[in-house]
């Protein structure tokens, strides 16, 4: 009925098309946008709303895709050239959570390989929170110690969140190296480390050289020194925590220690 | 207004049984009353109906989109039942810690279905946020029968074959909640507001291969 009154008030003032509450949609709208006339919920509860994180998840499938064959490529350091270099978020959240998945599922197969034929098998996914937390505080705080040396350098052009974006997208790496890592055979792990330490932390320092590259010498390297150290006490406390037996006995899992972890020879204990 | 009687009505006359029910004017409590006055069974009944019908398109997942609109509807009913059903079922199976299994799956499941809503809005998707979470929970039912098959003949089946149950009906899961989530995204975001589907119940199948 109402598109009748519409034809009907057209046919009088052609200028009139909207109805009513499209009018009111349009004032609100114009509301919104205006800074002095928005109300106390507007301004302050803003970040309560989806609108807001909004500009942080636009990416595409394409986009997704092609960063993550980026980050597999150690040299190249054009990760900050592939969309116009625009920070996301949506990119190191799904990857951070993949991993934790993939990790979490890598140390139960460990496990169960190393199973003895007497013993039965109970899965183990208590540690599902404490890895979600350490992956979850390792996301956030690193990026925002290399913002912080970004800063001291005073190279204003990354933000916090494109140290989030790389961050995020570096752990890629991770992923199909968490589930080789289940092979109980102490030299793979050994090699699988020292290839994914190798990996990430040339794919960080050789995308920041590139950002900057204009900068004097001392300030570059420390830049990327701090990068690897991070990135280097990082790696050795995963694997200690999460891939060694000595884990798997303070858990009470597993009865007898398997022999062939590498640690028990360093550490002599039988 | 008796039979025959007639009302002035806009130009003309309005004659004839009617009943005027003044929709403007009515409130919550006169229409609650309807259904109040009911008994239980039906009630109960009409609800069961719901959940049954909804299961039904889980389990023969349709593609068109258009036979799918009464899955608009939601209900909160059929994911709790089913959340329940498969956290009792894995607490049970494992006797040392079936009380935290039974609050993660629970957690994992809602906190899940909550975190994929909020990132396909959050791509761009115009999906209501109860529907989304309500279509999920309903795609958990083949993991479901998957947990209790495991559970009733776990003497009889070795590794290999509880991956292939689990694997099937993981795929089953996602595919019956695939039209649905899909139909609701762009073309170029279609694949990553579906991955954390993905993502979602294949951490729940892997709680069902190590009962």
């Amino acid at each position: 009925m109402l598109d009748n009154l519409n034809q009907d008030v057209s046919i009088l003032q052609p200028s009139l098309q909207m109805t009513d509450s499209q009018v009111q949609n349009r004032i609100r709208q114009m509301k919104m946008e205006d800074p002095e006339e928005q109300t106390c919920y507007q301004k302050f509860c803003n970040l309560f709303t989806i609108e807001y994180y909004r500009e942080y998840f636009d990416v595409t499938t394409e986009l997704v895709i092609s960063k993550v064959v980026n980050s597999f490529n150690p040299f190249s350091g054009t990760f900050f050239d592939i969309g116009g270099g625009i920070p996301e978020l949506y990119g190191p959240f799904w990857i951070l959570n993949t991993l934790i998945f993939t990790v979490a599922l890598s140390v139960n197969i460990s496990k169960y390989m190393q199973l003895q034929p007497g013993e039965h098998f109970e899965y183990q996914f208590q540690i599902v929170p404490f890895l979600a937390i350490f992956m979850y505080l390792k996301t956030l705080i690193v990026p925002m110690i290399y913002r912080v040396a970004l800063k001291c350098v005073s190279q204003d052009r990354l933000t916090l969140l494109h140290c989030f974006t790389i961050y995020g997208y570096s752990a890629v790496v991770m992923i199909p190296v968490s589930l080789l890592n289940s092979i109980p055979n102490p030299a793979i792990q050994w090699m699988l480390l020292v290839y994914v330490l190798f990996a990430q932390t040339s794919f960080l320092t050789s995308n920041f050289n590139q950002e900057l590259k204009y900068m004097p010498k001392e300030k570059k390297y420390m830049i990327v020194g701090l990068v690897a150290v991070v990135q280097i006490t990082i790696m050795i406390l995963y694997k200690f925590y999460f891939f060694s037996s000595i884990n798997y006995q303070q858990l009470g899992l597993v009865k007898r220690k398997s022999h062939n972890h590498i640690l028990s020879h360093i550490l002599g204990a039988n | 207004m008796t039979d025959n009687q007639q009302v002035p009505f806009g130009s003309g006359m309005f004659q004839g049984q009617a009943k005027f029910v003044d929709y403007a004017h009515m409130n919550q409590q006169d229409v609650q009353m309807n259904t109040l006055d009911e008994p239980v069974l039906d009630t109960l009944l009409r609800d069961i109906n719901m959940i049954l019908y909804k299961l039904s398109y889980v389990i023969i997942p349709r593609m068109k989109e258009t036979q799918g609109r009464k899955l608009r509807n939601w209900d909160l009913w059929g994911p709790l039942l089913l959340s329940l059903l498969l956290a009792m079922t894995l607490g049970i199976n494992s006797n040392q810690s079936s009380d935290s299994i039974f609050g993660t799956i629970f957690i994992i499941m809602w906190g899940g279905s909550a975190v994929i809503t909020v990132n396909a809005k959050l791509l761009g998707g115009q999906v209501s946020f109860f529907q989304s979470v309500c279509v999920l929970g309903y795609c958990v039912f083949p993991i479901n029968i998957a947990a209790v098959l495991i559970t009733f003949l776990q003497s009889y089946l070795g590794f290999f074959l509880r991956l292939i149950i689990v694997g099937a009906a993981f795929l089953w899961s996602t595919f019956s909640s695939l039209s649905f989530m899909s139909s609701m995204m762009n073309e170029e975001k279609k694949v990553i507001s579906v991955y954390p589907i993905f993502l979602f119940y294949m951490f729940l199948s892997w709680f069902c291969i190590f009962i």
